[in-house]
């Protein structure tokens, strides 16, 4: 058991990531930032492996907090101009909070990408 | 014993594997997802039944019942499954049979799980359920009897402690069968009459039936209750922390008041409740933040360190000291200082379960039914979907109902105390039981309070410090 902790924590820099396809790219924006307990609000520029703008992209936001038993938020993204889109939810609670974009591009391809928003602050 | 059908169970010689078997297959269907399922904690059953359901029917069948975790207990099926092959050849060490190494791991552990954020990490998880099996096979295919049980677990440390608070208690039911009784089946396993083999065993823990008192050590393993031969030890009905106002020697254990390392036992369950609980609320980001620049370091465990010495060493040396001292001056008590505190600590282990048991079901009740669609996501992720798709919006209790929950089970606790406070100063200042009783009871308030106002905190599920 000691030895299992002691493992622990020497390799805990260790744990495994996951890498993303590179099919696409997303950048993204929180507001309020830094965020913040109540609504909040997401854009995203999506762009394709050679830098174009890629629209008519269908885009769930699924939030889910660090911790298990707690329930995720779900929002639909909406398109606003060239390669952009923006979702509106809200974070429940303070802490960390993982955002999971499953994005179902023009051509049917699904891609997800998972964006990390830690230490969201209560108000 | 004698209830039907579950009475029948408990008597019958295999309840143990019966009950040991399906938590087993838990724990791995438990590894297997938290290794290669979803990376997102409250999507894998790892994390979700660990940090939510586990800890909380863990709790409260502690408070219902008795220690029947440890007697379903999955890790001794398959030591017990090992020792078919492996016999143990060595006794437990000597200097070593006491409560200080499993006292370090507990430590550890709840160390472990701030600074890595275990509830967070399936990955890590599993790890540790691995971990425990391995550690299991380690110290238990070295060692005789249920030496990892008794000196080394320390989930099984947890439940000892709790287990005092519990209305049922394995022992015995006539005094008067033990005394008329020649071959100590109990402790000595039942043996075939020729070859003297052991045909079922007798306690692995040194608890003597006869001279028992109490939870402390127990395993529930029924091992006693079948080797009986005139079936006079049952699992019977007794009065909740009874055991921690009376101190008689006790089989395998010796007396309450002189096992130093039993009572830091019971002041680590305390205060380590309030500490674990400190760990998941706002103002310990505020107080990270401040010991971070105070230290001028980045790195949390550090911080950490500085937070644990202060809870778990350097907080009760000032409180229990300061107890026994007024104590010793107003009471008149004959004990030293230190008996004082070896022998005043077990009258905080019904606060600390309160605390316990407040912080666990808050995340058991508000996270109830999110077991559903994280196992209806896993089956669907073997691509059979036989329970439909996951219902993401079922999640648990609200939370302003559970905090009424939450707040009885530290009203509970305090009462608790205050009632095993008053046993101990009736017995040890028999003429002035309310002076030695104040200190005490001074104590537990400070504690209640500060329990309270964590319960009033605003959460945060955060697996970052030091901001950020």
């Amino acid at each position: 058991m000691g030895l299992a902790c002691a493992a622990i924590l020497l390799t805990a820099g260790c744990s495994r990531r996951v890498a993303p396809p590179a099919l696409v790219a997303v950048e993204h924006e929180i507001s309020p930032a830094p965020a913040r307990v109540g609504p909040a609000t997401i854009g995203f520029k999506l762009t394709d492996a050679a830098g174009k703008p890629i629209t008519g992209a269908r885009i769930a936001v699924e939030a889910d907090m660090s911790h298990a038993g707690m329930g995720p938020v779900f929002a639909d993204a909406k398109e606003e101009g060239a390669g952009g889109y923006k979702a509106n939810f809200e974070f429940q609670m303070a802490g960390d909070w993982v955002l999971l974009l499953h994005i179902t591009l023009p051509g049917g391809e699904k891609v997800e990408r998972q964006i990390d928003v830690r230490g969201v602050r209560r108000n | 014993m004698r209830v039907p059908v579950v009475g029948d169970l408990f008597r019958w010689r295999y309840a143990r594997p019966f009950l040991q078997i399906p938590v087993f297959v838990l724990s791995i269907i438990m590894i297997v997802h938290g290794l290669f399922g979803p990376t997102l904690a409250p999507k894998n059953l790892a994390t979700t039944l660990s940090w939510l359901h586990f800890r909380g029917i863990l709790v409260l069948v502690l408070l219902c019942a008795g220690n029947f975790f440890c007697l379903a207990c999955p890790f001794m099926l398959v030591r017990q499954m090992a020792r078919r092959f492996f016999r143990p050849r060595f006794n437990w060490p000597r200097a070593l049979r006491n409560k200080w190494i499993s006292i370090g791991l507990f430590v550890l552990i709840l160390f472990t799980y701030e600074l890595f954020d275990l509830w967070s990490s399936p990955w890590w998880t599993a790890w540790l359920i691995i971990a425990y099996f391995v550690s299991v096979l380690v110290v238990d295919g070295f060692f005789k009897h249920a030496s990892f049980c008794k000196f080394v677990c320390p989930i099984g440390q947890f439940n000892f402690v709790a287990s005092t608070l519990s209305p049922f208690e394995v022992k015995v039911r006539e005094q008067d069968v033990c005394t008329r009784c020649h071959t100590k089946d109990c402790i000595r396993g039942r043996r075939e009459p020729i070859s003297d083999l052991v045909t079922i065993r007798g306690c692995e823990l040194a608890l003597f039936q006869p001279s028992k008192v109490g939870n402390m050590d127990c395993t529930f393993c029924l091992d006693c209750v079948h080797a009986c031969p005139y079936d006079n030890i049952g699992i019977l009905s007794r009065l909740p922390a009874s055991e921690l106002i009376v101190d008689p020697i006790r089989s395998g254990i010796g007396y309450f008041s002189r096992r130093k390392d039993l009572a830091a036992l019971a002041i680590v369950f305390t205060f380590g409740a309030l500490l674990n609980a400190f760990g998941m609320v706002s103002p310990v980001y505020a107080l990270e933040n401040w010991l971070g620049r105070m230290l001028h370091v980045n790195h949390e465990a550090p911080v950490l360190g500085v937070i644990f010495t202060f809870s778990l060493i350097a907080e009760p040396i000032l409180l229990l000291g300061l107890a026994a001292v007024l104590t010793r001056a107003w009471a008149s008590s004959p004990r030293a200082l230190l008996p004082l505190v070896v022998r005043y600590s077990y009258s905080l282990v019904p606060l600390g379960f309160g605390m316990w048991l407040a912080h666990y079901c808050f995340h058991f009740l508000t996270g109830l039914y999110t077991l559903i669609p994280v196992t209806q996501n896993a089956i669907a992720s073997l691509g059979w979907p036989l329970l439909g798709q996951p219902r993401w919006s079922l999640t648990g209790l609200p939370a302003n109902v559970v905090q009424v929950i939450e707040i009885g089970f530290l009203v509970l606790g305090l009462a608790g105390s205050l009632v095993v406070i008053y046993g101990l100063a009736e017995d040890d200042s028999p003429n002035k039981p309310m002076r030695a009783f104040l200190p005490w009871a001074a104590v537990c308030l400070i504690l209640w309070c500060a329990s309270m106002w964590l319960m009033f905190q605003p959460m945060e599920m955060r697996a970052t410090m030091m901001s950020g």
